[in-house]
């Protein structure tokens, strides 16, 4: 493995790691009110969110690169008042990867928190609890082994993540490079042993992260 | 001369249409050939009753897949070394390879864009922040534009702004989206879009000698329509259709 | 500490749940049969539950009134709650369970101290251990501890007998009795069986299919049915005071009136009780078979009777005033008559003795 490759192993790691920190404050929350509460347009909520599962990656990657272009919506805004650019940078990455990835967080945790009984939190509450103290002391806790479970789903999900992210960071070499862009790369320029060498990699990775999944859920499945 | 040429041509075509059930043909093409050929092709398709079916895209991703094993008659790539690449594995009907066509490089910038580019150094200034090219490690739009500014000793400079894309196109529409600055792309590929400029163009004299090899694979599917194709893509009818998209006749 | 409850309107499965209430006494019991809507009351004055309409105030303090869009959120209306499934929180311990809520009133002078409803309640040996590796009763003990030691100023119980086996029945109701006792909070049990609305209540709320029935002092309730409805659901006809003159191998010898019952004996060391027969207990003969497994065979008068429809409730004088629910054909049979003497059999498990 050459220093490059070393570094596009590392980079594709922090990349895949901060995005799933980012998203766990937004997909907990969405989670939460999912799985506790009905309000209106909570199907179109629901259905959202099952989007870029269920859309070709690509797809998804075509709407952030409209959304987010210097002429979107959005990027514009980025561009002229922030001086931002996301398109063709690291932070690309980092969108592409939560975008892919917070569905599978948020269907997890939605799971885990149904699965702790509401009479406790009522309880609590007639205790004194407020709302947020109850999700944090009670629920959060219940939840804890589905919620990391999910996190390392998700995790998995960012690694291997291509459609989205050769869409809107391009494959800009030190830059935007990920394991599976590099891997393609590698393919195409008739280079099969450097994506052998990388494919070596992101199988032990992407195992190690659903096998840390699977005996966290293992564990949880245990009595309490 | 010419007018006997385009008669026994145009004869044989419809001898062929006369003779032949219709054949398909595959085409493997470069990208910046899409519009020429697409119409080049329709000409072709209603004189002579065959249909072709293109595979456009970057030369270096076709040569992939034609080495794989893909079903294809002709291959048209935007550079030698791809075509040489499929030689030395044995994949080419070498006696039929013809390199009849050229182009220039054009530095392109979105048509809004207030960026003046005068030579190759201009590129360096911190105005540019990223350059669009098609993949310079294999795409041959690439290759030939980092040809070019490593012969301008500006490559090392440069090469960090570049964001590589897929084929010429891709960069193309990356220019065109303005989530570049600019990007280095064929003068024929700038011709067909509106939504960019010409900033600069590459002179002869500094950019790699840039052309356009055609041949017929080893074991083509329709070797007598394929070679009847190939034939006509030489033909002078098929060159005033490539000079109208800009191309350069090598011959 | 009074609760007053006004128009509450309240959809559930089948039905809609009306009620005014005002309960005064310390302990109110809300008695009605499964699916009465009684745990959905209890959560409407937790905060729990929103209703089409209701009114809840409790002492001078206004905790709902949808007429005004008033709704004070659960975690400040300091109402204890312990539920059915004591909901005891499982990934905490016993005294981490019961510090919950004393920790989130602060230090705010607790109403009751640690260490006074440990004692009372006495779960002090369980404190160190795991919520899970609780029996039944300790959980009962320690659900009820930690609703106290977030000072309540009422405390709702949703049936909290109704899991227990008999002998554990008996040995929690002391501990309920303690609670109104020491600490003087203010409770409001919902519960289906009407011993326990018996032993523990002060007032009874009879609510059946949404709607209250009858209300007031548990005595006049239950003796003074207000109609057929409500003597059905409260189903003892007859309730009468007496007292335990002897206990012996688990059986007690009990003065009722002019006669002398033998009932098995409560688990609760007491003297005065009330007895209480249920009228289908009440087997009525004329001839007295030589031997027979019933205890208590008494010579009884017949005062009047009533049909109600395909049984006839008969008035019998054997001491005490007796009611005895037989059917028509029977009535026939026997040939019974204003005035007839008749025995009255009644089998000792039959009668049951609620402390006084």
């Amino acid at each position: 493995m050459t220093a490059e490759e070393w570094q596009i192993v590392w980079f594709t790691a922090w990349v895949s790691a901060l995005s799933t920190v980012m998203i766990l404050p937004f997909g907990l929350a969405l989670a939460w009110a999912l799985a506790r509460h009905d309000w209106p347009g909570k199907s179109i909520v629901e259905t959202l969110v099952a989007l870029p599962l269920v859309m070709p990656p690509v797809a998804t990657g075509l709407i952030l690169l409209h959304l987010f272009g210097r002429r979107g919506a959005l990027g514009s805004f980025l561009h002229d008042t922030l001086h931002f650019d996301v398109i063709f940078t690291w932070k690309a990455v980092l969108l592409a990867l939560s975008v892919m990835s917070l569905p599978l967080l948020v269907r997890s945790t939605r799971v885990a928190f149904e699965e702790v009984n509401p009479r406790l939190e009522q309880i609590a509450r007639t205790l004194g609890a407020s709302q947020w103290r109850v999700l944090c002391t009670i629920t959060i806790p219940l939840a804890a082994r589905g919620i990391v479970a999910g996190m390392v789903l998700a995790f998995a999900r960012a690694l291997g993540e291509f459609g989205a992210t050769i869409m809107i960071a391009g494959n800009i070499p030190g830059k935007t490079s990920t394991l599976s862009l590099a891997i393609y790369q590698n393919v195409q320029l008739g280079e099969d042993a450097n994506a052998f060498r990388l494919l070596g990699v992101s199988v032990v990775l992407a195992f190690a992260a659903v096998w840390f999944s699977e005996f966290l859920l293992r564990r949880k499945r245990k009595p309490q | 001369m010419k007018n006997i040429a385009q008669l026994i041509v145009g004869f044989s075509l419809l001898l062929s249409a006369l003779c032949a059930p219709a054949a398909e043909i595959n085409v493997f093409a470069a990208a910046s050939l899409t519009d020429s050929l697409k119409v080049i092709a329709s000409n072709y398709e209603k004189a002579s009753g065959d249909k072709i079916v293109f595979n456009f895209g970057a030369s270096s991703t076709l040569a992939r897949q034609i080495e794989e094993g893909a079903p294809v008659d002709i291959f048209f790539s935007a550079d030698e070394a791809k075509m040489d690449g499929l030689d030395k594995k044995g994949l080419i009907d070498t006696s039929t390879r013809k390199s009849r066509l050229g182009n220039s490089l054009v530095v392109v910038v979105p048509s809004a864009s207030k960026l003046n580019v005068e030579s190759a150094g201009d590129l360096t200034n911190a105005s540019v922040k990223q350059i669009a090219f098609a993949d310079p490690k294999a795409v041959p739009a690439g290759v030939y534009g980092k040809g070019w500014l490593t012969s301008q000793k500006l490559w090392a400079t440069i090469e960090p702004k570049v964001v590589p894309t897929e084929n010429v196109r891709a960069a193309l529409a990356a220019v065109e989206s303005g989530n570049v600055e600019a990007g280095v792309v064929f003068k024929t590929d700038a011709k067909i879009s509106k939504q960019i400029k010409v900033a600069y163009e590459v002179p002869a004299k500094d950019a790699p000698k840039i052309s356009y090899p055609m041949a017929l694979v080893k074991e083509p599917k329709q070797p007598d329509a394929a070679k009847r194709f190939l034939n006509y893509l030489s033909s002078e009818e098929a060159g005033q259709g490539f000079k109208r998209f800009g191309f350069i006749l090598l011959e | 500490m009074s609760l007053l409850l006004k128009n509450i309107s309240l959809p559930l499965a089948s039905f809609t749940l009306e009620a005014s209430i005002e309960a005064h006494g310390r302990i109110t019991a809300i008695f009605g049969p499964s699916g009465a809507g009684k745990t959905s009351l209890l959560d409407l004055i937790a905060g729990l539950r929103k209703a089409q309409s209701a009114f809840i105030k409790l002492g001078d303090r206004v905790l709902t009134d949808t007429a005004n869009k008033i709704c004070v959120p659960t975690h400040q209306r300091g109402i204890g709650y312990v539920s059915q499934d004591l909901a005891l929180f499982p990934h905490l311990s016993v005294r981490q369970n019961l510090l919950y809520g004393a920790k989130i009133n602060g230090a705010a002078r607790p109403l009751f101290s640690f260490e006074h409803v440990t004692k009372v309640l006495e779960i002090e040996s369980l404190i160190p251990r795991n919520v899970t590796e609780l029996s039944g009763g300790e959980k009962q003990r320690v659900a009820l501890a930690r609703a106290l030691l977030a000072s309540p100023r009422l405390l709702l119980l949703d049936e909290p007998l109704g899991s227990l086996d008999a002998a554990l029945k008996a040995k929690i109701i002391p501990y309920l009795t303690r609670i109104r006792d020491e600490f003087q909070v203010p409770m409001l049990c919902v519960t289906h069986d009407r011993f326990e609305a018996l032993t523990l209540a002060d007032e009874i709320v009879v609510l059946v299919s949404g709607k209250i029935l009858q209300s007031g002092p548990v005595l006049n309730v239950f003796t003074r049915p207000a109609d057929a409805e409500v003597a059905r659901f409260v189903g003892i006809e007859t309730l009468h005071p007496g007292r335990i003159t002897s206990v012996s191998d688990g059986l007690a010898m009990v003065s009722i009136g002019n006669a002398l019952l033998t009932a098995l004996a409560p688990s609760v060391a007491t003297r005065e009780v009330f007895v209480c027969i249920r009228g289908e207990d009440v087997i009525l003969q004329h001839e007295i078979a030589a031997a027979s497994s019933v205890r208590n065979r008494l010579m009884a008068r017949v005062v009047s009777f009533r049909t109600e429809g395909a049984l006839v409730r008969v008035e019998l004088d054997a001491g005490f005033p007796l009611f005895a629910f037989i059917t028509r054909p029977a009535l026939a049979e026997l040939a019974l008559r204003e005035g007839s003497t008749i025995t009255a059999l009644i089998k000792a498990p039959a009668i049951h003795l609620v402390p006084r």
